[in-house]
């Protein structure tokens, strides 16, 4: 062969090879995820990357439009009792399971008693409710013992919320996640298959039941485009950004934040922030150590603390970052401003004074935190610093994460831990309202302020509760809040009806490329 | 020769049963829960136990192992906490992508290092020798996830020419055609793997080129081609040979770098996130097949010794 043909041959091979990768590619949307969700079941695991995927297959009664506020998904509508304490939910008709069986009373009483019973976030709601029933096919009654505002928030969250599964399925299911042969929900795509390290794909199903309206959120009209949602893992960021670029992939997740700027200037790319902020929090110990009822020292160590240039050096641009103090950000209903003024003051001198006033002798304070974040740890190295400052002795030990989950659950174990938080639509997720969450934040206070919280459906009356609760937060330091983090992700511009920020979880519903 | 690899297979039940012993141990002794993980940040103490129970990982580790050993011996290693499938299928899933990528990484190191290897030897201290043993040097000393980004960029990227990350089964969609997702990957992998080949080669040759019966084919006016090939480079196959063999064996299972690079579905990525997430059965699994795979592979390189030379004899 001489080189001319030579040349001929290999240009050939080469547009074959790139015809070929983009024929393979036609109608499936191709996600690169951070790495493998541990179950995609919805009432008992609160992964995000778990819900990104599986809010697509499974559905809840109940949802969040643009602004935040549950607005019926799988439910026709609702009627609540003067007394507050009797709820009447009207369902849907018509809506099919991916098995093909029709939606009625029945799968979803089933599938609330689990939520309930095992659910990671039912029983929230259920240590407040007396009985569940069916009236017919298509409406169930819930009555509480004592009128509960934050119902319908709780039920429109899917994360740990309470999806609605096959009586069939559910029936006699526990505390351990449901098998993925059993994933078999209402949403406009149904599940294919899930090959270890490979991906999870999800195909159209074609007998899906959209609600009605115009797209609003994850309310309104829902179409699925693609043939197949295909979510793989890719745990190396370089690969996920250079694999969008290739055309590899059609969407990638949790970009660092020194590639922000780069990588919004080009054209090939669309970058989406996460419309809910996450944001760090670290937990004090109030049941073992030094920091046990000792609120003062606790404080202290809260004033020698400045968020900022953690920020600056764990996010990086300011575009992806807020030093907010407030537990929900600016411009949600639950924006408060109430205990802000303790959040970053950074005072190592007044914080001194302030511990030895607290009767802090020297003596070591254990702060744990996880490798498998680098914001964890890139934020804990700047407090560590900051509060040997202000002449803490912080023994700092790092774990991987899942040495952490076993070790903060041991009182004797730490005094602080460093964890993250998603972002959540009603206080009551967040939490430091879990009196049983490591940290156990437990004191009177707290309680009587959360009995009212719940107590009351008023929007008014619970904002202003919530407020109390923030300046209790600021004022008994169960948890520091760290400051908001607007992840972002990235995408091929090809891709079409993306908006430009993602609500919570991104969704390719309506989406198209 | 029947009798020895009859002899050495006997060998190798003990070793694995100690092996099991260690492997269990390690993998249980490690801190971190897998119902914790699976349940995420929000589960209580009271939740985390009783789902730890439903798994039955609150027993005794001895009853657990026993438990355990008795499966394996009936073929059954048990179900992926995390996946919910049998472990061998797991294990079966990544053994395809790991045995395929090596595979082409030896194929490469062959075709690079043997012939540049001889070439270098043959040519001893001329300028051929010299660049090709400081080529070898720099390879060598490539980090391989640099060395992985940079072709993803160059060929995945820049040129388009292959898929920059990845790896379909071949019983997919695309068939052979799939291997394509592998080229980028066993080049990298390659790289300092064929360098080791070449200065081992090399080495090797230099040692046998100095000895009696070499000089005396020279002296009979041999071919020197003829020389290299047949009476150099056919002794010095025997150190090269046991170096293949655990440059496979390493190839599946410590490629992890490369397969994190390339987001490659093997085994060496398998075991590390299996650990993170504390996937107790997979990484059991796993870690028994490599340590039985280092074995045959040692056996198999003993019984090659005796093929190439004829003074090993198999007792």
């Amino acid at each position: 062969m001489n080189l001319r043909n030579w040349i001929r041959s290999t240009a050939l091979a080469s547009s074959m090879l790139a015809l070929s990768s983009a024929a393979f590619a036609d109608g499936v949307l191709r996600y690169a995820t951070v790495g493998e969700p541990p179950s995609l079941d919805q009432q008992v695991v609160t992964s995000d990357l778990a819900t990104t995927i599986a809010h697509h297959m499974f559905e809840g009664l109940y949802t969040f439009n643009a602004s935040n506020s549950p607005v019926p998904l799988l439910a026709s509508g609702d009627k609540i009792s003067d007394d507050g304490k009797t709820i009447t939910i009207a369902l849907r008709k018509g809506v099919k399971f991916h098995n093909g069986q029709k939606m009625t009373s029945a799968d979803v009483l089933a599938s609330l008693k689990r939520w309930g019973e095992f659910g990671s976030r039912g029983s929230l709601l259920f240590s407040n409710v007396e009985s569940v029933d069916a009236n017919g096919d298509y409406e169930i009654t819930i009555k509480l013992k004592t009128p509960f505002g934050p119902w319908k928030n709780l039920m429109a969250f899917i994360n740990g919320g309470p999806a609605i599964y096959p009586a069939s399925v559910i029936e006699g299911k526990g505390k351990e996640p449901i098998a993925p042969k059993d994933y078999i929900g209402t949403g406009p795509y149904k599940f294919n298959e899930w090959l270890p390290n490979r991906h999870v794909e999800l195909v159209r199903f074609d007998d899906y039941s959209s609600p009605d309206g115009e797209a609003d959120g994850y309310a309104g009209k829902r179409v699925a485009e693609f043939d197949a949602l295909r979510f793989i893992p890719v745990s190396d960021v370089g690969t996920r950004v250079a694999g969008v670029r290739a055309g590899d992939y059609d969407y990638a997740e949790s970009i660092p934040g020194d590639l922000f700027e780069e990588l919004d200037k080009d054209a090939s790319i669309a970058t989406i922030l996460n419309g809910g902020p996450i944001f760090g929090l670290v937990f004090m110990n109030s049941k073992d150590g030094p920091l046990k009822e000792n609120f003062a020292l606790r404080r202290a160590i809260q004033s020698a603390i400045n968020k900022v240039p953690a920020l600056q050096i764990a996010i990086g641009p300011e575009k992806l970052w807020r030093s907010n103090g407030s537990f929900l950000p600016e411009g949600n209903v639950w924006y408060t401003d109430a205990g802000i003024e303790n959040f970053s003051k950074g005072d190592a001198e007044g914080a001194k004074t302030m511990a030895a006033a607290a009767g802090y002798k020297g003596d070591p304070i254990k702060f744990m935190v996880s490798t498998n974040y680098p914001f964890h740890y890139d934020t804990a190295i700047v407090y560590t610093k900051q509060l040997a400052q202000a002449g803490f002795n912080i023994d700092l030990q790092v774990y991987d994460w899942a040495t952490l989950i076993e070790k903060r659950a041991q009182p004797d174990q730490w005094d602080l831990f460093f964890t993250h938080h998603g972002f959540v639509p009603d206080p009551i997720l967040i939490s430091v309202m879990n009196d049983n969450y490591p940290g156990w934040w437990n004191t009177p206070e707290k309680a009587a302020l959360k009995a009212k919280f719940t107590a009351t459906s008023d929007p008014a009356e619970r904002k202003a509760i919530w407020s109390e609760i923030q300046a209790l937060i600021y004022e008994q330091v169960p948890t520091m809040k760290t400051g908001d983090v607007y992840t972002y992700n990235i995408a091929s511009s090809k891709l079409k009806g993306l908006g430009e920020a993602t609500l919570i979880w991104p969704s390719f519903w309506n989406v198209s490329k | 020769m029947l009798a020895y690899t009859f002899k050495r297979l006997l060998a190798l039940i003990p070793t694995l049963l100690a092996a099991s012993v260690l492997i269990f141990l390690f993998v249980h002794l490690i801190p971190g829960d897998p119902a914790a993980i699976l349940l995420g940040d929000t589960a209580t103490p009271e939740e985390i136990a009783e789902l730890t129970h439903a798994m039955g990982l609150d027993r005794s580790l001895i009853t657990q192992y026993f438990l355990w050993l008795g499966n394996v011996l009936q073929g059954d290693f048990g179900t992926s906490i995390f996946f919910r499938i049998p472990v061998l299928s797991v294990i079966a899933d990544g053994a395809e992508t790991s045995i395929l990528l090596a595979s082409m990484t030896m194929i490469w190191i062959m075709l690079i290092g043997i012939p540049i290897g001889i070439l270098a030897a043959t040519r001893h201290g001329s300028w051929v020798d010299q660049i090709a043993s400081g080529g070898a040097m720099l390879f060598a000393s490539i980090p391989t996830f640099w060395l992985g980004l940079y072709l993803i960029l160059i060929f995945a990227v820049g040129l388009g020419w292959f898929p920059s990350s990845g790896f379909p089964s071949i019983s997919d969609e695309g068939g052979l055609w799939n291997i394509r997702y592998l080229l980028l990957p066993s080049l990298t992998l390659a790289a300092p793997n064929a360098a080791l080949i070449i200065r081992l080669v090399r080495a090797s040759m230099l040692d046998v080129q100095r000895e009696d019966h070499v000089r005396t084919a020279r002296a009979k006016g041999l071919h020197p081609t003829k020389v290299a090939i047949r009476h150099v480079f056919r002794n010095a196959m025997i150190s090269v040979a046991a170096a293949f063999g655990f440059t496979f064996a390493a190839l599946i299972s410590e490629a992890v770098v490369t397969e994190t690079v390339f987001s490659l579905p093997g085994i060496g990525r398998l075991v590390v996130q299996s650990i993170l997430r504390r996937d107790y059965p997979v990484i059991q699994g796993v870690i028994l097949v490599i340590v039985c795979l280092y074995m045959i592979i040692n056996l198999l390189v003993d019984l090659t010794y005796a093929r190439l030379d004829p003074r090993v004899s198999l007792k």
